[in-house]
């Protein structure tokens, strides 16, 4: 763009000036012209030959029969798992190396925020040439790369590795694609709540534990807390397209799973496009950000946003109350992002309630990570030996002390040291009456249209009632008619 | 001098015509030079424009079942497209932002740059010149930078507001389209400014001062003569603004990624989010599509604007 | 009164001027300024200390020196092979007498109206099949042809310029035609040649979009990728260093913007010293 216009500014100066008298003086300038001319060719020709193989030894470095290199794609930046890169630096890669000497393993982070790591992922894994050799995948993901053919099956791999008999069988169900297949082996799992600062209870003369019991009781707190704490967010929960799927899960689904109505019926294998608990679940955002009760626009609608909620915000005391996930707390370790020794006995972390009380009275959502292998990775084997490896009981236990999360592995959730993970109790009770997202091909796709929609309702675009008609027909164009069903 | 901003091509024809036989046959050679080009243009440039033909009518997915088994799926992604009422509002968008922030912004003020800055004290000159063209210099991706930090909450503009006495407002929440469109002009002024400056010093003097001479007003002559004496750039400008405007798509996405919502989301923007963002590379380029021939819709205006000068 | 009412008309213009280049400096200052204070904000303020850390910082950091020379050879690489393939090209369509070669020309000009990246969907595509997805390579030949209609339009119309006399002379004394390009017209068009290469230049330096879909692979990516991924990740915290990182890579541009503008004063004044 640049290029174009300014050629046309250079020439328009240029050329009429310059060239009407150019015929004048030619004989005079040919010598001084040849002269530059040679010179910059000379200078073109060395840059150009040097761009050329530096260009080379960059597009060339993995993908030359080496079989003792991979690379590992996971999500970084800005603080965003710390835990993982220190664990795969300091833990597990230099023990790897002891054993296979030769073995070169090679960091291949996507700097994206949430919202665009799993279309970078897919745009890596669709060709040959930038497909990693191990990918790390929320396991919303599997599924729909495993369809598109991205990704390894793992069953063959697995027959033989009895370690594969420790792992929580939902959270197996989450690395299974839609032909039956195996297609990652989790590293991690977790569950979600809600995070409050009970200092800022206190103040406020909410009582302490908090037990919200209801989706009134969490507008009640938040409500009181604006009152009486004027500078401060009362609810903290991820609204936008920029983090991806945090809104939709963190948010929109730990509403929805507490209503009456899921996202998908498993029996009819239908997604449900149009339900009173879809339109009350934009509603309580709208309620949220209508009556100004979560942060301000510009914090919220940015990928930094939780981020900086959680390792600023939340130790500043700026947050009263945050709708998120276990792992939160790992931003608190010694060595973590935002170290806060006395963290825990400032936030407290509380059940979801269902919309009133219905049921179990409670509800949260789980998910979890998953390393898997590309189809196009040109190293399966060594991959495959360096998932079996990080995946044992031990190594498996020093992630998680590092990120605290929750464990797909039984045995591991039996060690003394994981059992005194802060919050650790809290978030395993959860587990009981936790909802996995529906494992469809299609999910990611309608997970954009989640987010879309909310961060329309959180700006004002859409009324929830219009919200659900959007909603119904974008899932709609996405998943097919002969798909969906309204309640 | 032609007032048109695009030099003219070749008038120097020999006539001679035996002549010419003779220089050709030498030449003929010389038509080996444009197979590189050629070779690049083909597989790089009209490569993907028949594809985006072909792909606009598939299904393609970036992940799910569709990446695997791409099928031909007719017009359905159009029969979508006119139906999705985001396309609609992306439409509304790019239309809004072609006029506030191509044809009226920066041609408007890039002309009265141009129409004050003339005559001039000339060191005053260079150094307006200089900062406005100083935007214009400096990449996209900074001017974001530059923009969002500028209309931040706690940026330059609300201290300045709240220095007033007023209170400070989230910009690129409260009026995310003007902060864009304003980015937008901030950034290209420069070059209708540079286009105008060539065309207004084209314009003699003399015209002008006879007019004064004869009681024209300052507004009369400007309407009356100095107007109509550089339409020709105002047209070729206009259109060139409005071709680089419509493919606008760093600045918008590192300014607002296209939202909040659906706010500033423009035609590139869009296509983006469909093919990259919610894995709909077939609707995606659809809507590359549309885009593609809109392009070549105004660049048809632009070689009918430049016929009149070759 | 009289002579006061026309000095104040004659200022009018220098206040809106004056005016409008204040609110041109304002964003631009900003970066200016938080790239030297240690406590940057988003906010013009008179910093407390003046620092060099935010520059430092960023150019120690590894990654970034390797993002810049990526971005720097990339563009190296497309300006350079823009003006030689359009430099090729320019030459039959200025001195062959063809019958069409106004429609060619046309097409050109047409093509370089184009919005080329409202195609990026099928060129990942594209690149997808061509098996060059993630390579620089890959990526310089489309950037290259992107650039070359408006390469060749300009460039024919620069060699136009250049009489046919003086290589017809040369062709007599036994030289064949490519000779004749190389030494004789080239070397004329060296300022035609440079703006060409320059604003190519200029033009894939600031490209942020095409890197940022066809360049997968983290250690390959150009500077105007990594400090999109900066600001990303760290934009709303180290504005300092968001500032430095700015500056530093704006600056080619305007180095090289300001080279351009020299070389064309040149021109003028060396036409004007033939002439005198």
């Amino acid at each position: 763009m640049f290029f174009e216009s300014a050629i046309i500014i250079a020439s328009r100066s240029y050329i009429p000036f310059y060239f009407s008298k150019f015929e004048e003086g030619v004989d005079m300038k040919v010598k001084s012209y040849k002269k530059l001319a040679a010179i910059s060719v000379i200078a073109g020709s060395v840059l150009f030959s040097s761009a050329c193989s530096d260009a080379n030894s960059t597009s060339g470095n993995k993908k030359s029969g080496d079989n003792n290199t991979i690379s590992i794609t996971y999500r970084d930046g800005g603080g965003t798992n710390k835990g993982l890169t220190d664990w795969l630096n300091k833990d597990v890669i230099p023990e790897f190396k002891k054993e296979h000497p030769k073995a070169n393993i090679k960091l291949s982070p996507i700097s994206a925020s949430e919202g665009d790591y799993f279309a970078k992922v897919a745009l890596m894994l669709k060709s040959g040439q930038s497909a990693p050799d191990i990918v790390t995948e929320d396991t919303f993901m599997v599924n729909s790369d495993a369809s598109a053919g991205y990704l390894e099956p793992l069953d063959d791999k697995l027959k033989n590795w009895d370690e594969w008999s420790h792992y929580i069988e939902n959270v197996k169900n989450g690395v299974k694609a839609q032909d039956g297949k195996i297609y990652g082996v989790p590293f991690n799992t977790d569950s979600r709540g809600l995070w409050y600062n009970k200092e800022l209870f206190k103040k406020a003369g909410l009582s302490v534990p908090w037990e919200p019991k209801s989706w009134g009781d969490i507008l009640t707190a938040a409500r009181t807390i604006k009152k009486k704490s004027p500078g401060v967010i009362p609810m903290w929960m991820n609204s936008g397209k920029a983090t991806g799927e945090a809104t939709s899960m963190q948010t929109f689904e730990m509403l929805l799973y507490g209503t009456k109505d899921p996202l998908y019926d498993e029996e009819k294998q239908k997604w449900i496009v149009n339900s009173q608990g879809l339109l009350d679940t934009y509603s309580f955002i709208d309620t949220i950000y209508k009556e100004k009760l979560g942060p301000g626009l510009s914090q919220v609608l940015n990928g930094q946003g939780g981020t900086v909620a959680y390792t600023q915000l939340f130790p500043k005391g700026k947050i009263a109350i945050g709708l998120d996930g276990i792992w939160q707390a790992g931003n608190y370790r010694k060595d973590g992002p935002a170290p806060w020794p006395d963290a825990f006995k400032t936030l407290g972390y509380a059940a979801m309630p269902t919309q009133n009380g219905e049921g179990p009275g409670k509800t949260s959502m789980s998910g979890g990570w998953a390393f898997s292998i590309p189809k196009k990775s040109d190293n399966k084997d060594l991959s495959w030996e360096f998932i079996k490896f990080i995946s044992t009981k031990e190594n498996n236990l020093k992630l998680l002390l590092k990120e605290n999360n929750l464990s797909p592995r039984e045995d591991v959730s039996k060690e003394p040291e994981y059992l005194n993970l802060p919050m650790f109790k809290e978030a395993s009770e959860f587990l009981e009456n936790t909802h996995f997202r529906p494992s469809v091909d299609k999910y990611p796709s309608v997970s954009t249209v989640i987010q879309s929609t909310v961060e329309d309702v959180v700006t004002g675009k859409l009324s929830p009632k219009q919200a659900v008609e959007i909603y119904q027909k974008n899932v709609t164009r996405v998943v097919g008619e002969d798909k969906v069903i309204e309640r | 001098m032609d007032a048109n901003p695009v030099i003219s091509t070749s008038t120097s024809v020999d006539s001679k015509s035996s002549l010419h036989k003779r220089k050709n046959k030498k030449l003929l050679s010389s038509l080996l030079f444009l197979l590189p080009s050629w070779i690049l243009l083909l597989i790089f440039f009209i490569g993907p424009i028949l594809l985006t033909f072909y792909f606009a009518f598939t299904n393609l997915s970036l992940t799910g079942s569709e990446a695997q088994a791409t099928q031909f799926v007719g017009f359905s992604n159009f029969v979508n497209m006119f139906q999705d009422p985001n396309f609609r509002i992306s439409v509304i968008k790019t239309i809004l932002y072609l006029l506030f922030s191509a044809i009226i912004g920066q041609q408007v003020l890039g002309f009265i740059l141009a129409l004050l800055m003339k005559e001039k004290n000339p060191a005053f000159r260079r150094v307006i010149g200089i900062i406005v063209i100083a935007g214009w210099v400096t990449p996209e991706i900074v001017v974001a930078f530059c923009w969002v930090a500028f209309l931040n909450d706690s940026g330059t503009l609300n201290m300045i507001l709240q220095h007033m006495g007023l209170k400070p407002v989230a910009w690129l929440f409260a009026f995310p389209m003007t902060s864009v469109i304003i980015a937008n002009i901030w950034h290209g002024t420069a070059f209708s400014m540079l286009v105008f400056q060539a065309a207004l010093d084209d314009v003699p003097k003399s015209i002008e001062e006879a007019a004064v001479v004869d009681g024209a007003s300052r507004f009369q002559v400007l309407y009356r003569i100095v107007l109509p004496m550089i339409k020709g750039s105002v047209v070729t400008n206009m259109i060139l603004v409005t071709l680089q405007t419509l493919g606008v798509f760093t600045l918008i996405y590192a300014m607002t990624g296209g939202g909040p919502g659906t706010s500033t989301q423009t035609l590139p923007i869009f296509m983006y989010n469909q093919a990259f963002v919610n894995y709909q590379l077939g609707y995606g380029t659809a809507i590359s599509l549309i885009l593609l021939l809109i392009g070549v819709l105004v660049s048809l205006l632009y070689l009918k604007s430049m016929k009149v000068k070759v | 009164m009289k002579i006061k009412s026309k000095k104040l008309e004659r200022s009018i213009p220098y206040i809106i001027l004056a005016a409008i280049g204040v609110l041109f400096l304002l964003p631009l200052l900003w970066v200016l300024i938080a790239s030297v204070d240690p406590n940057a904000n988003s906010s013009i303020k008179v910093p407390s200390a003046f620092t060099a850390d935010n520059f430092k910082s960023v150019l120690t950091d590894p990654v970034n020196i390797r993002a810049f020379i990526i971005g720097l050879l990339l563009s190296l690489g497309q300006g350079l092979l823009v003006v030689l393939v359009a430099g090729l090209a320019a030459y039959p369509l200025s001195r062959y007498q063809m019958k069409y070669k106004k429609h060619f020309m046309f097409t050109i000009l047409f093509m370089t109206s184009l919005p080329i990246t409202a195609v990026m969907v099928p060129v990942y595509q594209l690149f997808i099949y061509l098996k060059l997805q993630d390579s620089l390579w890959g990526t310089m030949l489309f950037l290259t042809a992107a650039g070359l209609p408006y390469a060749i339009w300009m460039l024919k119309n620069f060699m136009d310029a250049v009489p046919l006399e003086l290589e017809e002379s040369a062709w007599i004394d036994g030289a064949s035609v490519w000779e004749g390009l190389r030494r004789i017209v080239a070397p004329l068009m060296i300022p035609g040649i440079c703006t060409v290469g320059i604003f190519t230049f200029s033009g894939s330096w600031g490209n942020f979009f095409v890197p940022y879909i066809l360049i997968q692979s983290p250690e390959k990516l150009p500077a105007s990728v990594t400090i999109y991924q900066f600001f990303g990740n760290f934009g709303m915290v180290e504005y300092g260093k968001l500032a430095a990182f700015s500056i530093l890579y704006t600056f080619p541009a305007i180095v090289l913007y300001i080279f351009s503008q020299r070389f064309m004063s040149q021109g003028f004044s060396l036409g004007g010293a033939s002439k005198g």
